[in-house]
Formats: structure tokens, sequence, C-alpha cells
């Protein structure tokens, strides 16, 4: 071999190194992707894993989660039945279903968490507004659950999202109010309290 | 965990196993002749040895080193006992390989997600480590009698050994979903029961009813995690009621122990009552016993004395008198007058009784 033919084949081999990396990409098991050029989609949606080919340096690739994402709302004061007030939080467990529509309609996670997070508090305060508390927190919790879940996912159809679950996670009193049902269970225990002493003093006598 | 972290999956930098066993991948034989074809190219690489640059077989016998040491440190990996590996070429999930010595393609073609599905995970809810520190907002919760309990408890889970692709792939911070799962389906159950069941009978009860509803809901969300226990650490009434239930306590006791006082008492003084009883009763008998004869023999006596006057009605009759009026008249002082003779004034006799002093009943 002489020494020529082995640099054209060394500088062969990096062009078609760098060709391939330009031209070639991996999509992951978490992931999908979609293939723009110049922002139009060029194929179809890349839905599973494997090696892919795109122009170099015209396409771009954007790649889109498609594992099950989570959206932790925060902690919020709704208004119930009877005008009761209790601090709820929930999240949501979401899909991305249609890359395409999500790219288009919120860029990203975070584009998609904040509709998603209006959705879900106006679908919280909707849905519990009519449900006391002892509904919500011990009666109805499924139905009312299953009832915001479907506010949300129709909801979040729009932007190319499957909602797989909601769930309340805390529902509270607020400070004040769990102040006055500390007094109330203190005043409980101690009537409780003294019908034993008074029990123990009848039965004795 | 860090996979779970960026975009696109650190997986793609590195899959590569330890140096060592690396090298098993060519014979010996090989091996020598390569360095000796890297000494050789060397001493051409340098200016004085080949003069300028390396000669055709000096490149190729680099290119050679270079695919040598890639394949020998990309190629084998080992999987630790706690561990499955997934192997993926090209970005496709290729299968899991068990704990040892194991192959795939080296970077950037294939790469090994080590996932340690033998290790026990803890997610601690509403208190964080062995200090018991309270985290508030986790861990007060209302009952369903609307009171508020706070409640710490502990998940042990474990990354499903039949599904470890599950667990890499489908969710995002599979980690923060066991918790915020745990957290919703403790406050479902808790939200169900009565505080005063919570404290006591229900307790039992809890731990596998939101260990089964926690599978369920992660079952749905296809996380790759089992369950293995739901341990409640401590349930009590939150601190700032705390004292009055322990009074309620207290008091149970204060009842409990004033009906054993009472029973001692009681133990002590009834003894003695029924003892007093049964001798009063005995009394009463014997009493009653007595009456009866007494009243007999006084009846027989009348009948007797019933017969002597009918046999002389005369003598009896006077005898009775007499007899009545001795036991009338024979204690009291006397003074006997004799209104025979008719004389009046009475003449005055001299009084009887003062000459026989105190004895009273005196002879006639």
């Amino acid at each position: 071999m002489t020494r020529a033919a082995a640099y054209l084949a060394l500088v062969v081999f990096a062009v078609i190194a760098a060709l391939a990396a330009f031209s070639l990409f991996t999509v992951d098991p978490t992931e999908q992707a979609l293939v723009l050029r110049f922002g139009q989609p060029v194929r179809d949606l890349i839905g599973s894993p494997g090696l892919y080919a795109r122009v170099p340096f015209i396409d771009t690739v954007v790649y889109i989660d498609k594992r099950i994402l989570a959206l932790d709302n925060e902690r919020q004061e709704v208004l119930v039945a009877d005008n009761q007030r209790l601090e709820v939080d929930a999240f949501v467990r979401y899909r991305i279903e249609d890359p395409l529509l999500f790219y288009q309609s919120v860029l990203n996670v975070q584009g998609a968490n904040s509709q998603l997070g209006g959705m879900l508090n106006s679908a919280l305060r909707r849905t519990l507004s009519e449900a006391s508390i002892s509904d919500i927190v011990r009666n109805r919790r499924d139905q009312l659950m299953a009832e915001i879940r479907d506010a949300v996912r129709g909801g979040a159809k729009r932007f190319g999202l499957d909602v797989i679950d909601v769930r309340i996670k805390r529902a509270d009193l607020p400070e004040e109010n769990s102040e006055a049902v500390f007094h109330r269970m203190q005043a409980e225990r101690q009537q409780r309290a003294a019908s034993y002493r008074a029990m123990g003093a009848q039965q004795s006598a | 965990m860090s996979w779970n972290n960026n975009n696109g999956g650190p997986w793609k930098s590195s899959g590569q196993g330890p140096w060592g066993q690396g090298s098993g991948g060519t014979p010996p034989g090989d091996l020598e002749e390569v360095i000796r074809r890297l000494q050789r190219g060397l001493k051409n690489l340098t200016p004085g040895g080949g003069g300028g640059l390396p000669t055709g077989r000096g490149l190729v016998a680099i290119a050679l080193i270079l695919a040598l040491v890639w394949l020998a440190f990309g190629t084998f990996y080992t999987v630790q006992p706690n561990e499955v590996g997934l192997n993926l070429v090209l970005g496709r999930y290729t299968g899991k390989t068990a704990p040892g010595l194991n192959l795939n393609w080296p970077w950037p073609i294939g790469s090994v997600i080590h996932v340690p599905v033998a290790d026990q995970q803890i997610t601690e809810v509403g208190y964080r480590g062995d200090a018991r520190t309270d985290v508030f907002a986790e861990s007060q919760m209302l009952t369903g009698d609307q009171n508020i309990v706070n409640v710490h408890f502990r998940v042990s889970w474990q990354i499903d050994p039949a599904h470890p692709e599950d667990y890499v792939f489908n969710v995002l911070n599979p980690r923060d979903t066991v918790k915020a799962v745990a957290e919703s389906i403790m406050r479902e159950v808790v939200g169900r029961k009565t505080i005063d069941g919570i404290l006591t009978s229900d307790r039992k009860s809890i731990e596998p009813d939101v260990q089964t509803r926690m599978q369920k809901v992660l079952d749905d969300y296809k996380v790759g995690v089992l369950v293995l226990q739901v341990q409640l650490q401590s349930v009590d009434a939150p601190a700032q009621v705390i004292s009055a239930y322990r009074d309620v306590t207290a008091a149970q006791q204060d009842l409990q122990r004033a009906v054993n006082d009472a029973d001692t008492y009681a133990n002590r003084v009834v003894p003695e009552a029924e003892g007093q009883a049964a001798r009063i009763v005995a009394e009463a008998k014997a009493y009653h016993e007595q009456t009866i004869l007494e009243a007999k023999g006084q009846t027989s006596r009348y009948d007797q004395i019933y017969e002597q006057y009918k046999k002389a009605p005369g003598v009896t009759r006077e005898r009775m008198y007499l007899e009545t009026m001795e036991r009338v008249l024979g204690s009291m002082p006397k003074t006997i007058l004799d209104t025979a003779g008719g004389a009046s004034p009475p003449v005055p006799y001299i009084a009887i009784d003062p000459l026989q002093g105190k004895s009273a009943g005196a002879p006639k």
C-alpha cells in the first residue's frame, strides 16, 4: 500500500464519518422525533427507536419525550360547597400523543405544563365548587377525580396531549380552619376525658 | 438514576466495561504482532527515524490499534449482581442482560443502561431520615370525620425485575411518581376512616390497603415498580392536640382505677356486711322461734288455768283476784284505814311503811 493511497483512504473515511454524523441520528426508546425542513415536517413522526437519516444542515430533528410526564401543581385554595375553603394540590400524568400538534401549539414540555396547569386549576375549581368537604375527603373522591380528569383530558387534546390520570394529592383545610379543627378536637377529647372520669366516679360509687 | 434527567439520555455518552477484561478479546499472538507494528509505526512517526510523514503501513497500524482499543473497551461490560443491563443498539432496545460479563456494540453504536432491580428502594412520606423530622405538609391529613391526623409512613419498593425497561423508558421520574401516588393514595384511604379508627383498630388494614391501591395505579402507569411494603411509622393526633388525646387515655385509666379501687373496697366490705346480715337473720330467726314458743307456753298455761277454773270457778276467781292484787299492790307503799267501824273522822294509824324500810310487798 502506498503512502498516497493510505492518506486518500484516511480522507475518504473522515468525509464519510462526517457525513454520517450530520445525516444520521438515533431515536431512543424514551423519545419520538419530528424531522423539520424549514419548520415544515418532511416525514411522518418517528415513533419507534432506531437509526434514521436526514438531509444534513437542512433538516432539523426535534426530539419529543414519549414517556409519561408529570405536572404537579402548586397547592391552592379552592372554594367548595357551603363557602368552605380547602387547600388542594393535584397532579396530572400525561403523555404527548400528537407530537406535531404539541410542537406547533405549545412547543415544549414547559409550554404544555403551563397550559395543563391552567386547565387543571379551572377544572378543580369548577368540579369541587359543588362538592362538600366530606364528598371530597371521603365519599366521592374517586368520582370527583374522574370528573376532573375527563375535563382536563378534553381540553388537553387540543395540545396533542393524552391525560392518563389526574389525582388529588392533598386536600387539607387552610391553616386558620385547621386551628378551629384542633380546638374542636381538643374540646371533644376533653369532653371524652371528663365523661370517662365521671363514669369512673359513677361506677365506683 | 441519571438517565432520567437530561434529554436524549446520557447512555449515549458511555457504556464501556472494565479495562482489564477488554484485552481478552484478541488472541495474544495477534497482540504481539500489533505491538511490533506499533513500535515500527512510532519509529516512522518520529522525525529522526522515518523522516517526515508516517508511511502508509504506519497509518494502517495506527488505525488498526485505534479500532482494537475501541472494540476492546467498548464491547465488554459487567453487570453487578443487583442489576440487569439493558442493551441499546442505535437507540433501539435489544434486550436485557444478566449479572456477569456481557457484550454489546461499543459506543456510539451501542450503549448499556444499568438498572438496580434487586435493590430495595425506600420512599419516606411525612418525615425524613431517622431523626423523624416531621414534614408538615406531607404528614397532616384530613380524616373522614374531618379531624386532622399526622401520619408518617414509608414505602419499600423495587424495580420490577420482569419489566426493568418499563421503569427506564416509560415514565419520567419514576421515583417521584411513586411518591406522588403514595401520598395521594394514603390520603384517600385515611379520608375514608375516622380518627378513632385510624388511631386504633384500622391501623392494620391501612397498610395493605394502600399497598394494593398503589400497585394498581402504578401498574396503570406502567412504571415497572413492585410495591413491596407500606409501613406506617407513626400515626398520631397533631402536636397541637396531642395532650388532649393523652388526657383521654389518662381519663380511661382513671376510670379503670376508680373501678378497681371500688372493687377492692367492695371486696373488703361486702363479706363483712354479708356476715353481719347472716348474723342478724339468724338472730331474727331465733327471736321468731322464741316468741312462738313463748306464746305457745302462755297459751298452754292459760289452758291449764282455764281447766282449773272450770273445776272451781269461785275459788279460782278469788285466787286470781288476789294474785293480781298482789302483783299490783305488792310493790307499792300502803296505808291501810279501817272504815268498818263507821267512825269519822278516820283514826290515823301508824304508817307501816316507814317502819318496814324500803322493802315492798310486805305480807298482809
